[in-house]
């Protein structure tokens, strides 16, 4: 940092705006350069000069990541900055990605990192909210804007002083909560939170994490695919024999059905709290369609039934909980060789 | 694939493919139905449900029953 020894920035950028070249540098392996380049100038102008800046083919990242990040990580772990920046790379995928994932590392290994990007781009998610990110454009046009603003956080960062909340500071969300002192409680919060909501802006304090996943490939042949029921719905045999909580559930069960045509409601029943089972008491396979599915599987409409259904109350139940479930139902799918889903809710 | 009558909250915690149920107390189910026609109403979900399956879809794709 300018005049400031006992300070280091290290400036992550790609082979173009290193200087290295564009597409034909694309191969180039990681580099380290004394002092700022290109938008490190900028940097520098800012306030925040950069002392060493790390480069690195976008192709060459993508082809061997895990060879371009140990390079990396090394340098870092002998300069030991005290503040990482990398990029801007706007709404480039390729250097987008490549900067979130070396701020995701940085950041796990102890480095402040503040990146810049499009709020989309895919370095957004690699970044894992290991880093600060601040939004830009999605071209080179926007890198006026965005230098202060990363400027300005990564000088507070590498001086260890604190830093604001996402909205003031205009950085993306990073998912974390911290806990502040407010002057307003709850319930006045809560309802500027409508009236602004009813006004047409729509903010929250809580941003919901996420967990996006790109969708499944298309069932390729039905004829050919063993399908499973999964519920949220509490549907138990009568009587709950093993307990399953109504609410607060911490567990999922499962049930053979290799031998049932359909859920009878003198032998099923759903224990879920959060909901009304009367209808569903009636007939569970309101809930669980297991007299339907049965009915397709003999015309062929795919080729068989998994001989288990598995359930679970989904009520009050916190989304680590609920993570878990769904990845120890799908091991155990995946190890029955089960290719699709039939998942039900209420 | 998720079958619910709540979509927007599917969307929200990030499912891709949903299928709007019939109702919250019974997704895949009408008891205003006679028992004949509940059941051919629940095969009809179940075979868009395997439809939807078998599809391309983008991510947070909501298809309706009647489709």
């Amino acid at each position: 940092m300018d005049g400031g020894a006992r300070m280091t920035v290290v400036h992550y950028l790609n082979q173009f705006f290193a200087g290295l070249g564009a597409e034909e540098a694309a191969d180039q392996e990681p580099v380290r350069l004394d002092g700022p380049q290109g938008p490190g100038r900028g940097l520098a102008a800012a306030g925040i000069a950069p002392d060493v800046t790390l480069a690195c083919g976008d192709d060459y990242f993508g082809e061997h990541e895990a060879d371009a990040m140990a390079t990396l990580l090394g340098w870092l772990d002998e300069l030991h900055p005290d503040v990482l920046i990398c990029g801007p790379s706007f709404g480039s995928g390729r250097y987008g990605y490549a900067c979130g994932v070396l701020a995701r590392e940085a950041g796990r290994a102890g480095v402040p990192v503040v990146a810049a990007m499009t709020p989309d781009s895919p370095g957004v998610l690699a970044a894992e909210g290991a880093a600060y990110i601040v939004p830009t454009g999605s071209n080179v046009a926007a890198m006026r804007e965005a230098l202060p603003v990363v400027a300005s956080l990564a000088q507070r960062l590498a001086a260890g002083e604190p830093v604001g909340d996402a909205e003031s500071e205009g950085y993306l969300p990073r998912g974390l909560r911290v806990n502040v002192l407010s002057e307003r409680t709850g319930a006045e919060r809560a309802i500027g939170l409508l009236l602004a909501k009813l006004a047409g802006d729509v903010r929250t304090e809580v941003e919901p994490r996420g967990d996006r996943v790109p969708p499944p490939a298309p069932v390729a042949d039905l004829a050919a695919t063993k399908v499973a029921l999964v519920t949220e719905a509490g549907c138990v045999p009568q009587g709950n024999p093993d307990r399953l909580p109504t609410r607060h559930s911490n567990v999922w069960l499962r049930y053979p059905i290799a031998d049932v045509d359909s859920l009878d409601p003198d032998a099923y029943e759903s224990v879920h709290a959060g909901f009304d089972t009367t209808s569903a008491n009636a007939d569970p396979n309101r809930l669980v369609p297991l007299d339907a599915a049965r009915a397709l599987e003999h015309a062929r409409a795919f080729g068989a039934l998994h001989d288990v259904f598995y359930t679970t109350s989904g009520v009050d139940t916190p989304v680590a909980t609920a993570a878990r479930h769904g990845q120890e139902i799908a091991a155990d799918l995946r190890a029955a060789k089960v290719g699709a889903v039939i998942l039900t809710g209420t | 694939m998720f079958i619910t009558a709540l979509p927007t909250i599917a969307q929200m915690v990030g499912a891709n493919r949903v299928l709007r149920g019939v109702s919250i107390t019974h997704p895949t189910g009408d008891p205003s139905l006679a028992a004949g026609d509940e059941h051919d109403l629940r095969v009809g979900i179940v075979r868009r449900a395997l439809d939807m399956l078998t599809v391309e879809v983008e991510p947070g794709t909501v298809w309706e029953l009647d489709g």
